[in-house]
C-alpha cells in the first residue's frame, strides 16, 4: 500500500489497534482486487488467443500450420514448457501414435517424431477420452499414475501434464497436451476450460480437413474418370475413323466387283450362245451339252456374285430404325411366292400385328430369305404349311419364328447353317448357293439379336430370331 | 426406221460385239455408231476431236451409255450432255453391269431416261436389247429438233 496514504490514515486513527485492523482489512481487499484484476487480464488474453486461433482456423486450411500457430499461442499464454498435438495412428485403437506438432521451450527436448506406445491405460482409455475426459496431472510422481505411464511421460521430462482429447466428430483423433517440465503445476479451472475450448476448435479444423481430403479424393477420382472417358473416346474416335475408311474401301471394292467381275461372265455366256446359234450343225450333242454346261455355270457364277454383293451391302448399308410391320412384310412375300408357282398347295399361317423396331429394307431381306427357304424346302411335299409368328417368352424380348414342314435337316450340322457357302443339301436336290442364311444372320446381328434353328430330317425346320440385344432389353 | 442412229458407248470389245449381235439378232438394222470411251462419245455428239466437222444436227435416236469407261466415265458424259442445250433432251439409256445404288441414284439424278442392267444370260440380254430397240426406235417420239 502507498506509504503516504498509510501515514494519512494513521493520523486519522485514534488508536494504534484500530489502525492495524483497518490496514489489514484494506490489504485483504486490495489483494482480492488485484487477483480479480489478474484473472480478468488472463481472461482477456485467453479470449484474444482463442480469437487468433479461430481466425487462423478460418483463414487456413492446412492443419500443420494451424497446429503450429496454436501450439505457440497456447504455450505463451499458459507459460507452459511444451504444447503438442499427439495423433493416434488410425486403426491403432488409440494405443499408438506420435506428436505431429509442438512448441517447446528450448531448454527441453522435442517430443516430435518419437513414436509412443501408450499401452498403460488398457481398453477403457480411448473410451474415456472419447467421452470428453480431461486429464490434469499436477505432479506425475504424486498422482497415482502407473509406473508404466510415469515412464512414458518422464521420457519427455514431464512433471505436470494436461491432456485434452482432440475429437474429429465422434472419432478420437488425438490429444492436445500441455506439459510443465521444470516443476509441478496445479492446473487452474480457467486454464483447463481454455485448453478445452482450443481443443474443440481444433476438432472443427480436423473435421474441415477431413472433408477437404474427401473432396480432394473425389475431385481426383472424378478427374481420373474423366481422363479415362476421354481416352476411351479418343480410342473410339480412332476406331470409327478406321472403320469408316475400311467401309469406304469395302464399298470401292464391291463397286468394282459389281462392275468388273460380271463382265467376263457375259462374254463367256454370250459367245457360248453365239457358238450354239451360229455353229450348231458343226457341234455334236456332246459339244452342245458342254456349251450348255458352260452357260449354266456362268449364270450360277453371276448369281453368286449378285448374292455376295447383296450380303456385303447388308453388312455395310446405313441402318434407319423405324417401326416395321413384320406381318405385312411376310404376307407380301408369301403372296409373291404363291403367285410364282400358283399350282403349289401351301397353307400360310401368319400372325398379324407383329411390329418391331428395325431397318425396313433389311428386315424385308431377312424375311424374304427365310420364307423363300421355307418355300423351297417344302417344294417336294404335295401339301405344305409355312408359319410366321412369335413365341410367348418370359422376358419381354419377342422371339420370332418361321416354321415349315418341309425337308428339314440334321441338327448335327446346325452350326454350319449360317456360314457363307455352307449348304446342307446338294444343289441337285434344292437350288441355292448358301448365302441366304449368312445374310439372315448378318441382318439379325446388325439389329443386336440372335438367330438359331431347330429341325429334323423330313419333319421341317424352324428358324427363330430376335431383333433386340438381350442385355439392352433386361 | 433406218434413218435413226444408235450411239453405243462401250469400251469392252466383247460387250460391243454382243450388243451388236443382240441388235442384229432382233432385226434392228439401224446405223450403230460405237464410241469406245467418254471422250469419243462427246466428240461425236459435239463435232469435236476425231469428229470435227460432223453435222451435229444429226443426232442419235438413243444413246446406250456404259458407266465404267476410260478417260471420261459415263456419269460425266451424261452430266455434260444435260448441261449442253444441244443435247439436254437427248434420250440416254444407261446400259451397264452394275446395279449399285450409287450408280442408279447418280444416273437418275443427272437425268438419264432409263437404266438397264446387262444380265449375264445372253438370251436375257438379247431380249432386253430387243425391247430397248422396239421402245426407243419405234414407240418413243423423240424430242423436237
Amino acid at each position: 500500500m502507498n506509504p503516504e496514504k498509510l501515514a494519512r490514515l494513521r493520523e486519522l486513527c485514534r488508536d494504534e489497534e484500530a489502525f492495524e485492523q483497518i490496514k489489514q482489512t484494506l490489504a485483504d481487499e486490495i489483494q482480492q482486487l488485484e487477483q480479480e484484476n489478474n484473472q480478468a487480464y488472463f481472461q482477456v488474453a485467453q479470449q484474444k488467443a482463442l480469437f487468433r486461433v479461430i481466425t487462423r482456423i478460418r483463414e487456413c486450411l492446412d492443419l500443420e500450420s494451424i497446429f503450429h500457430a496454436t501450439a505457440i499461442e497456447v504455450r505463451q499464454l499458459l507459460g507452459a514448457d511444451r504444447v503438442g498435438m499427439f495423433r493416434f495412428y488410425p486403426d491403432s485403437g488409440a494405443d499408438d501414435g506420435e506428436f505431429v506438432s509442438e512448441d517447446v521451450d528450448p531448454a527441453f527436448s522435442s517430443a516430435m517424431a518419437q513414436k509412443i506406445h501408450d499401452h498403460c491405460f488398457g481398453d477403457q482409455f480411448a473410451v474415456h477420452y472419447q467421452q470428453g475426459r480431461i486429464q490434469a496431472v499436477t505432479d506425475i510422481y504424486n498422482y497415482g499414475l502407473s509406473d508404466c505411464h510415469i515412464q512414458i511421460l518422464a521420457q519427455f521430462q514431464v512433471r505436470a501434464n494436461l491432456a485434452v482429447p482432440l475429437l474429429q466428430g465422434q472419432y478420437l483423433w488425438g490429444l492436445l497436451c500441455i506439459h510443465q517440465c521444470r516443476a509441478p503445476r496445479e492446473w487452474q479451472q480457467t486454464e483447463i476450460e481454455f485448453v478445452t475450448q482450443i481443443a474443440n476448435h481444433l476438432g472443427v479444423a480436423l473435421q474441415h480437413a477431413e472433408l477437404i481430403t474427401n473432396l480432394q479424393v473425389e475431385v481426383q477420382e472424378r478427374q481420373q474418370a474423366e481422363q479415362a472417358v476421354r481416352t476411351i473416346n479418343q480410342g473410339l474416335q480412332r476406331a470409327i475413323i478406321e472403320l469408316q475408311a475400311m467401309n469406304k474401301e469395302l464399298e470401292a471394292f464391291s463397286y468394282s466387283v459389281s462392275h468388273d467381275l460380271r463382265a467376263p461372265l457375259r462374254s463367256i455366256d454370250g459367245f457360248s450362245q453365239a457358238l450354239l446359234e451360229d455353229y450348231y450343225e458343226h457341234l455334236d450333242l456332246t459339244g452342245q451339252d458342254y456349251l450348255k454346261r458352260i452357260r449354266a455355270a456362268t449364270q450360277r457364277m453371276g448369281h453368286l456374285i449378285d448374292d455376295l454383293l447383296n450380303l456385303s451391302r447388308v453388312m455395310r448399308s446405313d441402318m434407319y430404325l423405324e417401326s416395321v410391320d413384320l406381318s405385312i412384310l411376310a404376307q407380301d412375300i408369301c403372296t409373291e411366292l404363291q403367285q410364282s408357282q400358283p399350282e403349289r398347295q401351301v397353307n400360310f399361317v401368319i400372325q398379324t400385328g407383329l411390329i418391331s423396331q428395325g431397318d425396313h429394307r433389311l428386315l424385308q431381306v431377312l424375311l424374304a430369305n427365310l420364307l423363300h427357304n421355307a418355300w423351297k424346302f417344302t417344294s417336294k411335299h404335295a401339301h405344305a404349311r409355312i408359319e410366321f409368328g412369335t413365341l410367348s417368352t418370359e422376358n419381354s424380348i419377342p422371339v420370332y419364328f418361321v416354321r415349315d414342314d418341309g425337308a428339314g435337316f440334321e441338327m448335327t450340322y446346325a452350326n454350319k447353317l449360317f456360314k457363307p457357302f455352307q449348304r446342307l443339301h446338294s444343289t441337285i436336290e434344292f437350288s441355292g448357293n448358301g448365302i441366304g442364311l449368312a445374310t439372315v444372320q448378318r441382318i439379325v446381328h446388325r439389329h443386336g439379336g440372335r438367330v438359331w434353328a431347330e429341325a429334323a430330317v423330313d419333319q421341317g425346320a424352324t428358324f427363330y430370331f430376335t431383333l433386340v440385344a438381350e442385355d439392352a432389353a433386361a | 426406221m433406218s434413218e435413226k442412229i444408235i450411239l453405243l458407248v462401250e469400251d469392252n470389245p466383247d460387250d460391243e460385239a454382243l450388243a451388236i449381235r443382240a441388235l442384229k439378232r432382233n432385226h434392228i438394222r439401224n446405223e450403230i455408231v460405237v464410241a469406245h470411251d467418254g471422250v469419243e462419245a462427246l466428240d461425236y455428239l459435239f463435232g469435236t476431236g476425231v469428229y470435227t466437222g460432223r453435222n451435229v444436227s444429226v443426232k442419235p435416236a438413243v444413246v446406250l451409255l456404259d458407266l465404267k469407261l476410260p478417260r471420261i466415265d459415263g456419269t460425266e458424259v451424261l452430266r455434260r450432255l444435260r448441261e449442253d442445250e444441244r443435247t439436254s433432251l437427248l434420250p440416254v439409256v444407261i446400259l451397264t453391269t452394275s446395279s449399285e445404288e450409287q450408280d442408279l441414284l447418280n444416273s437418275y439424278a443427272l437425268g438419264c431416261n432409263s437404266y438397264i442392267r446387262k444380265p449375264v444370260d445372253f438370251l436375257q440380254f438379247s431380249e432386253a436389247v430387243r425391247q430397248l430397240g422396239m421402245y426407243w426406235l419405234l414407240m418413243n417420239e423423240p424430242p423436237p429438233v
